[in-house]
């Protein structure tokens, strides 16, 4: 009965939500814009959800001293030090919170970002083998791409830049399109199976 | 001493059930009386519109498009119901589940499942990696496999819990399912990213299934699960991180594939007709494409103006 | 972990470091993309005012800070009015500081020349609810006072008062402008992207759902020499260029090292 009432509320609502976006009444607008207040209700309240879940696990780990102790201290530690700070000294520019946030937060989160060159990098080197006629082609675009996309290649050659602005703007756009069609239908698909109670994932499984 | 005075045919489940539809219609009748507010005061300054005046007509071309999705996934689902069987193609990244999840086994080792930091528990990619995810738990309980499970987003950590300790029931194995070990680790991308590295590198699964909506984190995790040795099996709908995956992942489920793996994966055929209704979705939109382009080529008629705002 | 990989490593790591301290600069031409948007914001009168979005975590500020800069300063220079807003929380503490950076600058005083929002959660019900009325989503901006109380904020009650909305963004958010503003309201959006993104979003501008795009180092730079004012995307460009011309002779290098491998097979197969 439980997963029934919740089918029965996915449906209603996803029927609602469809139906109001071809209706000009008032009265639908209206019903609209109170949902989408509600979302932001529940969507903050999921989030103290999540805080508060991730603080029970790593606080129980911590006083058990379990594998990996010291990072849930660290955690606990960040998450007690930016909250006292953002409630006792404000969020402006200038306070303690802003500093922590530019000086220790930015450039942690920037360092683990830029992995992304080292990884992409090696991924390049393991991946782009020309072992067929297929991945000739995909070997030579991608070298005129890179090149092509930065000043070393204008000062290399002018062909480059326009070759690599026509393989992005052509080829490579067509295919983002067939890919993004597939995807959108697919999403479709699995909006109507929600609205219709065949898709129940939501409901874990059941 | 109230329940005591409530006739003995009520019961405790339907005391809590019947609290639920309480709830349920209080908050009903809170959204609906600024509705019916504004229904009084349209009908107390004269006749309602005819429906013409309600119809947004701009939006036509949505509504005859929702009208054959609709259409499409009834009509699938009809023809299933009735007893035919569902023919898809093989998908190699579903085939090789199995020997990741086998070899993650004989190896001694977890195997690791993420949905991926861009989506929400409302995104469709996200519900059909759910899916997945509930095949993979059941295997992975019949092959008393660990499990993990991190996410950035604690709604899909509740949904995912329920999913594979469902899974582990429908193995024969409840015991088998660990609560801690599907966690919600940080909302910040590059701070999930850090978190499942971490645990790649701690755990060192055999098998990384990286399934779902991705970002930027895409590529440190696959290349991450690569180096610790695991067989990675992906699939997103991002068309940027699909480069990624194609790259450095051992197979690549591409854009609706996913979705159709979904289908197979749910083994629920009504479930899978829904694969038969995008591709039906996907011939519509061919002919539009080949006829807007034949239009605009022979005759110079933009097709798109027909269909745009 | 493999001999080649940390190889590879180091050499990137070099390639950025010897790059940023050379200094090579070379020349970089303006694409015809981010003139694009330059005009559009050009074009715009100076009493305009456009909303400015920061959806991007703290981990790109290197590649998106300078092109949201860059954009901040065109638009403080013409005397359009900004109104900033995060849809994801990290956004909320970089934009706020830009912003009140930027406007000290340009002697834009908070009220009249820029308001900040703040950080909603839930991405598709605040822009949706924007749409409508943006007092629904936020009743107080970031300081705390009332969103209408402001000079710049009484003029402004939905997407209809506003000329062009600015993603700023390192992830999907602009798809979901593209979805729920774009589609619904048909306000025109700008995308300021990390470079990587920028071919998903080339279907949304040539469909010309997207009214621009301009992607990272590089579309900062660009904007940079556009205001004739080089800044970080102009500096950040050389080691942008070492580490791609890096890659490309990677790539070259793995391929004759693979034809080498399979031609020794060969001879040794013979």
């Amino acid at each position: 009965m439980r997963d029934r009432l919740a089918i029965i509320t996915a449906s209603v609502a996803g029927v609602f939500m469809t139906v109001q976006y071809f209706l000009t009444a008032p009265a639908a607008n209206t019903a609209y814009r109170t949902i989408l207040s509600w979302m932001q209700v529940v969507f903050a309240f999921a989030l103290v959800v999540g805080v508060i879940g991730v603080l029970r696990l790593n606080i129980e780990r911590l006083g058990k001293r379990r594998s990996g102790w010291f990072y849930s201290a660290a955690l606990v530690a960040g998450v007690a030090a930016m909250t006292i700070l953002g409630f006792v000294g404000g969020t402006d520019r200038g306070t303690p919170f802003q500093w922590v946030f530019d000086h220790w937060q930015a450039p942690m989160q920037s360092t683990v970002f830029s992995l992304l060159a080292f990884y992409v990098a090696s991924a390049a080197y393991r991946g782009f083998r020309a072992r067929s006629g297929e991945s000739t082609v995909l070997v030579i675009a991608a070298l005129i791409v890179l090149l092509g996309r930065v000043p070393v290649g204008e000062w290399l050659s002018p062909v480059l830049p326009r070759t690599a602005d026509w393989i992005l703007n052509v080829p490579a756009l067509a295919a983002k399109r067939a890919i993004l069609i597939g995807v959108g239908l697919g999403m479709i698909a699995t909006s109507l199976k929600v609205i219709a109670g065949l898709e129940r994932t939501y409901l874990g499984g059941r | 001493m109230g329940l005591a005075c409530l006739p003995a045919t009520i019961q405790l489940k339907d005391l809590r059930l019947g609290s639920q539809i309480a709830a349920v219609g209080i908050c009903a009748i809170y959204m609906c009386l600024p509705v019916c507010a504004d229904a009084l005061a349209l009908s107390a300054t004269g006749s309602p519109p005819g429906i013409s005046g309600w119809f947004q007509a701009s939006r036509t071309p949505e509504l005859i498009g929702t009208g054959l999705a609709i259409l499409a996934l009834w009509l699938a689902a009809f023809i299933v119901r009735r007893g035919k069987k569902l023919r898809l193609r093989s998908l190699p990244a579903l085939e090789a589940i199995g020997d990741a999840l086998g070899r993650a086994t004989e190896l001694g080792t977890p195997v690791l499942y993420s949905t991926g930091w861009g989506g929400d528990m409302g995104r469709p990619t996200t519900m059909a990696s759910m899916t997945i995810l509930s095949d993979i738990a059941r295997r992975a309980a019949e092959f008393n496999c660990r499990l993990l499970f991190p996410s950035h987003d604690p709604l899909i950590v509740s949904v995912a819990q329920e999913t594979v300790a469902q899974a582990a029931v429908a193995a024969g194995r409840p015991e088998w399912y660990r609560a801690d070990d599907i966690t919600f680790v940080s909302q910040s991308q590059l701070g999930y990213a850090a978190a499942v590295d971490g645990l790649l590198a701690r755990e060192r699964p055999g098998a990384v299934f990286l399934l779902g909506t991705f970002e930027g984190e895409a590529l440190i995790l696959a290349e991450t699960a690569h180096q610790t040795g695991a067989v990675t099996i992906a699939g997103t709908d991002s068309t940027i991180q699909l480069s990624f995956f194609l790259v450095a992942c051992d197979y690549t489920l591409i854009g609706e594939e996913l979705f159709a793996a979904s289908g197979i994966a749910a083994k629920d055929p009504a479930v899978a007709a829904a694969v038969w209704s995008q591709d039906w979705l996907k011939y519509l939109v061919l002919g539009i494409l080949v006829i807007g382009a034949l239009l605009a080529a022979a005759a110079g008629v933009d097709l798109s103006k027909l269909i745009s705002h | 972990m493999g001999t080649p990989r940390r190889w590879i490593f180091a050499l990137v790591g070099l390639a950025a470091v010897a790059a940023l301290v050379l200094k090579p600069g070379l020349p970089a031409s303006v694409t015809q993309d981010t003139r694009s948007v330059y005009d559009l914001i050009e074009s715009l009168d100076s009493g305009a005012v456009v909303m400015i979005s920061f959806d991007h975590e703290a981990s790109s500020l290197p590649e998106v800070g300078p092109l949201g800069a860059a954009i901040v300063d065109h638009c403080f220079r013409r005397g359009i009015g900004i109104i900033g807003l995060a849809l994801f929380s990290e956004g909320t503490a970089a934009g706020y500081e830009l912003l009140g950076r930027r406007a000290s600058v340009f002697g834009r005083s908070y009220g009249s020349g820029w308001i900040y929002l703040g950080f909603r959660p839930q991405y598709t019900s605040a822009i949706l609810g924007m749409g409508e009325n943006i007092g629904d989503v936020f009743n107080l901006d970031y300081e705390g006072h009332a969103v209408t109380a402001t000079a710049l904020g009484s003029r402004v009650h939905s997407y209809n008062d506003i000329a062009l909305v600015v993603s700023v963004a390192d992830g999907s958010m602009p798809t979901y402008w593209v979805e729920y503003a774009q589609a619904r309201y048909q306000v025109k959006i700008v995308a300021a992207l990390t470079s990587v993104m920028v071919t998903s979003y080339l279907p949304y501008y040539e469909s010309k759902q997207l009214a621009g795009i301009v992607a990272g180092l590089r579309g900062a730079a660009e904007y940079e020499q556009l205001l004739g004012h080089p800044a970080a995307g102009c500096r950040g460009m050389d080691a942008q260029s070492a580490i791609h011309a890096l890659i490309a002779i990677l790539i070259i290098a793995g391929n004759v090292q693979g034809w080498r491998i399979r031609r020794s097979r060969g001879h040794g197969e013979a």
